[in-house]
């Protein structure tokens, strides 16, 4: 696989990283409570970047942990049995998304542990400090896991076979794509867009989104299938 | 009207967690937040919700239970006359993640 197709499925499964909502979820209900709070709007900007900035380098830090423990089992090329198992989870998760990403009532709940959408919400109504706000972001993408570890293992199986200096252009490009919902949302909220607004257009296109996380995610895994697996079963024969 | 109506008794959503009294700074509090949320000047949201507390506690004069949902409801229905956008953060608040 050259490195141009290569970072093409590192920026789609960041796309797909993107749409996923429980980090926007989070900050909307963070940013709602400083504002609820009378916090100073300048506060308000340092508490949102910091909860921006952990989910950056939380996303940064899963990616990279992966991409190691993969080169450390694998070393460069990965075998093509990982290969099927990480197409087969892309599909799987896709269509998993399509049929349970959102619950079945009003609002823009997700089909998380409870416990857990729990302690984020609590968690964003207590926040106070940068820090706080830092280590929040840290934890929502913790929380995602079980949706963007998909993309993440496709992402760093193509990274890993990457020339150096390009592995971390790969790294880079996952991590600013991934964060471009979460930073537009902060730039809207920080510029005095009203949350009701955003939550709004969430709720008005929850199922649209959906749909095209679900079904980007089993494209992007049908495409490298048969550009991973085929072609090389198609170059063997 | 009387100003604490702390015997009413708070049934919590789905009965997860122990009964409460009704607490109507905490009412007052809650509308005040979902209000300034909506972008709203702070002496306004003050204003609306002492209008949505003082309905919530007319809608409880005669009721010795009711259930935090019901409570919800009922607040949110009055928000939304003075205020659509607070009233719709109120009503997603429990639904946003």
């Amino acid at each position: 696989m050259d490195i141009a197709s290569s970072l093409a499925i590192v920026t789609l499964a960041a796309l797909i990283h993107a749409s996923f909502q429980l980090s926007v979820s989070v900050l909307t209900l963070l940013s709602g409570h400083a504002i609820g709070s009378k916090t100073s709007q300048s506060r308000i900007l340092r508490l949102t970047f910091g909860f921006v900035t952990g989910v950056g380098v939380m996303t940064l830090l899963a990616l990279t942990f992966i991409s190691f423990l993969f080169i450390h089992v694998f070393g460069n090329e990965a075998p093509q049995f990982v290969w099927a198992i990480a197409c087969g989870l892309l599909i799987g998760v896709g269509l998993a998304v399509w049929f349970f990403y959102y619950r079945r009532e009003k609002g823009t709940s997700l089909w998380i542990p409870r416990s857990f959408a729990r302690h984020l919400s609590d968690r964003s109504k207590a926040t106070k400090h940068s820090a706080e706000a830092f280590s929040l972001g840290l934890t929502s993408v913790i929380s995602e896991l079980l949706f963007i570890a998909a993309p993440m293992i496709i992402s760093a199986l193509v990274i890993i076979q990457l020339p150096g200096a390009w592995q971390l252009v790969g790294i880079a490009i996952y991590a600013v794509i991934s964060l471009l919902t979460l930073f537009s949302i902060w730039v809207l909220i920080s510029s005095g867009h009203k949350l009701s607004s955003i939550q709004k257009w969430r709720e008005d296109n929850k199922h649209f989104i959906q749909f095209a996380a679900g079904g980007a995610l089993a494209i992007l895994g049908f495409f490298v299938y048969v550009t991973k697996i085929m072609s090389d079963v198609a170059g063997a024969i | 009207m009387a100003d604490d109506r702390t015997h009413v008794s708070i049934i919590k959503r789905q009965g997860q967690r122990p009964t409460e009294s009704f607490d109507k700074a905490k009412l007052h509090q809650s509308i005040v937040a979902a209000t300034l949320s909506a972008r709203t000047p702070s002496g306004q949201a003050d204003n609306i919700a002492n209008a949505v507390t003082n309905y919530v506690l007319e809608w409880l004069e005669h009721r010795p239970e009711v259930t935090s949902h019901d409570l919800r409801l009922v607040a949110t229905r009055h928000l939304r006359a003075h205020h659509p956008d607070a009233a719709y953060l109120y009503e997603q608040h429990k639904t946003t993640l």
